[in-house]
């Protein structure tokens, strides 16, 4: 115990080194971002200044691509949104900062309207419809009379902003620079609380991100609103700095600067997008009478980067750190003659302790006679092949079900349908009353459901303890109205979820990784991490898809010890297996399927010695399973 | 009628350019795995080669489109080298990888050609009459090009053993090498063969628009959209998918003159949101 609190209290002390070093960095940064004036001559601060222009617009895309994984080749039109709104409003007559704001909220619409595909597609298919609606911008502000046609907008008004003299490039660079802080203050807030958690959950895995509740489709919406929304202040700044607007600066060229700074700077990381966007903008002005060159070498570091590091600039100083600590550590290993296993070993969970809990349900059998589970006629047809057909199933509340059958018998479509990620072609599903056939993922899991996945699902570039607050936020996404509006309520609702993730996480002895990213764990404890996440939604009923896959004696006895306690807190479980010992000592009832048919429905002791089941173990003999029957006699 | 039937022959001559662009990509994609947003741009380099055998070197149109494809096949060659590490990537990288590759090859087409670019006239101007509709030859002749290019894929994935070798390093990477197919030898054939149709694509559209070095992004946008429009990874698909987008293009640009464009993109947009698979069905499957 005092071994694991020195590690517990070891980890928190670099973190807070970490988080030290880091807010140095960004003090220095600050600083020397603010002395960068007195550096420059009126032509360079004018380049720094449309340079801070595109850092906020890098910062959108990180927000929609880099955080929320929504492929958007349309930023450029927002900014153009942001730029010719303000322009047509001030040539108007409107005042410069309610022209702005009109012209922000017009930037947030579009950036709703270009969010509409992305509910039906995504990746490259969204990349080419969000360039495609690009393009359709440049098109309209190039013969529209109201934004200039092709000549655009010119003589635009001076922001005026408390008496100071924003014509003056290097006054203008310090309004700039705050408005940039902000927008960097506040994308990080978002990032790294609830809503960007989620938003970076469903980057990593739409599928169980939607498992977990997260309403993947307003979710979309709200990243390309944000984006859209900082391109409208960049866009705002623009049309303030030049003072002309026209379409050139909107143009795909535009876009694909704006998306190679965003690269090499790093997708994953606000600062780094900034960063490189800046960068770009930089050389290109370095490099202005050779245009051509210019070109060539920021494509090229395009490729260079995604090829070769596809974290972008900001990634690559932490992996070269790694290796030169690695190499260091292996020749002084060597030197003492460690073996390199003790460095291959992968992070585990501790072990679990059973905690029995008693509130709720009995530790032995059925709870209460209320159906948890009811699923009535359901068929499943992919096309030609018939997956389920006419199943039948009901698992009283309280119960430990399993669901064993050959491979390709149907089991995990069944989940699928049950959790909402497939829809039936006949029958219904029915949870705690809830009419569940046509419902989606998310809206099940606010129902009750949590699940874990064949194949491990976990949010891969998430900490352990992130993929399990992600979980544990029970709110709707309306919710986010709070980030605008009351910030202090979101940092203090995350401050409380995250005393509930830690307690979470030690219950399930994951303390010592939770900041890890589940990569690096061990097979066995990923699962482990799977159920923690799944039981942090607090559900109604757990359906666990071959949770003993791949784990080893030890950590099956555990997982048994887990899922019992799970169901002693009143927990309805559902588990597909292969492994019949495991089966035959923890379920109250198994169903057997083959061929999308139930085939079996009773007591374990019932099941195993049943002649349907054995044949259809045995008798199939394209079915590679022949071992199986082996292990239902024991 | 009239103005209609000129308006779809015109339609269908731009819809078998942009079916020749998504024929290309789509090959790529169904050997390699490789999303290839830098294909317009090939073609692109394609049109500046012909039009320089055409117009410096005088050569007849038909043998220097030919010696153009060749030329754009070998630099086919050299491209793949270039982008093979990024066949392993997921799509949203490959994308931006390409996309940065495309910036590239329009720079160096701007560096040998200069920005200004040229007009290449058609080789056949003299309007046709058929009952009573006047056609433009030119239109014709790309139809019908662009019709033998498309059975000539056909027949060369189909029929004959290099073809068969593509499609089955498609399918299954590891099951082709197994059987002895070499498939690094196959995905640079199949990625010169994408080439080579490209710079078909790009010869072919040159007289009907004008060769820059950005007339590769609007036929690689377009010859993108007209592949998901018929069903991405689905050679057939971009085949209708190549005619329907040049159509929905003809007819916009008849009707709303210069917010063609405007209105093309809204159509796709709102057509793939309705059909995200596209017409005929895309060839890749996701599984939960």
């Amino acid at each position: 115990m005092t071994r694991k609190a020195a590690v517990t209290r070891k980890a928190a002390v670099t973190r807070k080194a970490a988080v030290t070093r880091k807010a140095a960095g960004l003090v220095l940064i600050a600083v020397l971002a603010c002395l960068l004036p007195h550096q420059l001559n009126v032509y360079w601060v004018h380049v720094a200044d449309v340079a801070v222009i595109y850092g906020i617009l890098a910062l959108g895309l990180a927000l929609t691509m880099g955080a929320a994984g929504q492929v958007n080749l349309a930023q450029v039109a927002f900014f153009g949104v942001g730029a010719y709104g303000s322009a047509i409003l001030t040539t108007h007559g409107w005042p410069f900062w309610v022209a702005a704001l009109v012209a922000l909220v017009a930037a947030g619409l579009v950036g709703l309207l270009v969010s509409i595909p992305a509910l039906r597609v995504q990746s490259h298919y969204l990349g080419i419809v969000t360039l495609g609606l690009s393009l359709a911008f440049t098109n309209l502000v190039t013969n529209t009379a109201l934004t200039g046609q092709a000549d655009g907008l010119n003589s635009l008004v001076v922001p005026p902003l408390f008496g100071l003299n924003l014509s003056s490039d290097y006054v203008y660079y310090y309004v700039e620079l705050a408005a940039l802080a902000l927008c960097l203050a506040w994308a990080a807030f978002v990032v790294h609380t609830r809503l960007g958690r989620r938003l970076r959950a469903m980057r990593d895995d739409p599928l169980a991100a939607a498992s977990i509740g997260a309403e993947i489709p307003y979710l979309r919406i709200t990243a390309f609103v944000l984006g859209a929304a900082f391109g409208g202040i960049a866009g705002i700044l623009y049309a303030g700095l030049i003072r002309y607007v026209s379409p050139a600066s909107f143009s795909l060229s535009s876009m694909f600067f704006v998306l190679a700074g965003f690269i090499i700077g790093g997708r994953f990381s606000l600062l780094g997008a900034v960063g490189g966007a800046v960068f770009l903008v930089l050389l290109r002005e370095e490099l202005s009478n050779y245009e051509a060159y210019a070109q060539i070498l920021y494509g090229g570091l395009v490729v260079v980067i995604v090829v070769f590091a596809p974290t972008g600039l900001v990634g690559i100083v932490p992996s070269i750190t790694k290796a030169i600590k690695r190499r260091t550590k292996a020749v002084r290993d060597s030197r003492s003659g460690a073996s390199d296993e003790v460095q291959q070993t992968r992070l585990g969970a501790a072990p679990y302790q059973a905690v029995r809990l008693t509130n709720g349900g009995s530790s032995t059998g059925v709870a209460d006679s209320s159906a948890a589970l009811v699923v009535e006629h359901l068929t499943k047809r992919f096309r030609g092949l018939t997956a389920l057909e006419d199943v039948d199933l009901l698992v009283p509340a309280g119960q430990i079900r399993g669901i064993v059958g050959p491979n390709g018998s149907g089991k995990t479509t069944l989940f699928n349908i049950i959790s909402g990620i497939y829809t039936p072609t006949d029958g219904t599903t029915e949870v705690f009353g809830f009419r569940a056939s046509r419902a989606t993922s998310y809206r099940l899991a606010r129902h009750g459901v949590a699940r874990t996945f064949q194949n491990l699902r976990l949010f891969g570039r998430l900490t352990v303890r992130d993929n399990v607050l992600v979980a544990l936020d029970q709110s709707r996404t309306v919710w986010a109205w709070r980030y605008f509006l009351w910030p202090f309520g979101v940092l203090h609702a995350d401050a409380t979820m995250r005393q509930d993730a830690d307690e979470l996480l030690s219950m399930y002895g994951l303390s010592d990784v939770a900041d890890s990213l589940p990569g690096v764990l061990s097979y066995g404890s990923q699962r482990r991490v799977e159920i923690a996440r799944a039981m942090a939604r607090r559900p109604r009923i757990l359906l666990l898809d071959e949770p003993a896959a791949g784990l080893n004696g030890q950590e099956m006895h555990q997982l048994a010890e887990i899922v019992r306690d799970v169901r002693a807190s009143g927990v309805t479980v559902v588990l597909i297996e292969h492994n019949m010992g495991l089966v035959m000592s923890l379920c109250d009832q198994v169903t057997v399927l083959a061929n999308g048919r139930v085939i079996a429905d009773s007591t374990p002791e019932v099941v195993a010695y049943d002649e349907a089941v054995i044949a259809a173990y045995l008798g199939d003999s394209s079915d590679d399973n022949g071992s199986r029957p082996a292990q239902v006699n024991t | 009628m009239q103005l209609f039937m000129q308006t779809l022959v015109g339609g269908i001559g731009f819809g078998a350019v942009y079916a020749l662009v998504g024929m290309g990509f789509t090959i790529v994609y169904r050997t390699m795995g490789l999303v290839n947003f830098a294909h317009g741009q090939i073609a692109m380099i394609g049109a500046f080669l012909s039009a320089t055998f055409f117009l410096d070197t005088k050569l007849p149109f038909a043998v220097a489109a030919i010696m153009s494809m060749a030329a754009t096949a070998v630099v086919g060659l050299v491209i793949e080298g270039i982008l093979r590490p990024l066949e392993a990537r997921d799509f949203d990288l490959m994308l931006i990888g390409t996309l940065g590759f495309g910036v590239v090859l329009e720079a160096v087409a701007t560096r040998i050609w200069g920005a200004t670019g040229r007009a290449v006239p058609a080789p056949v101007d003299r309007p046709l009459q058929v009952f009573g509709i006047i056609i433009r030859t030119y239109d014709l002749v790309v139809i019908g090009v662009g019709a033998v290019a498309a059975v000539a894929v056909w027949v060369l994935l189909n029929r004959t053993k290099a073809g068969a070798a593509m499609q089955a390093v498609a399918m299954d990477r590891d099951a082709a090498t197994s059987v002895g197919i070499r498939v690094g030898r196959s995905n640079a054939m199949a990625f010169a063969l994408g080439a080579g149709l490209a710079a078909l694509a790009g010869t072919l559209a040159a007289p009907l628009l004008y060769v820059t070095p950005s007339l590769g992004s609007s036929l690689g946008i377009k010859g993108f959209c007209a592949a998901i429009l018929g069903g991405f990874g689905n050679i057939n698909g971009a085949v209708i998918g190549g005619l329907a987008f040049g159509i929905l293009d003809g007819f916009a640009a008849g009707h709303f003159q210069q917010y063609s464009d405007t209105v093309t993109f809204l159509v796709f947009a709102i057509a793939i949101m309705v059909r995200p698979t596209g017409i005929l069905g895309e060839l890749t499957v996701n599984r939960a």
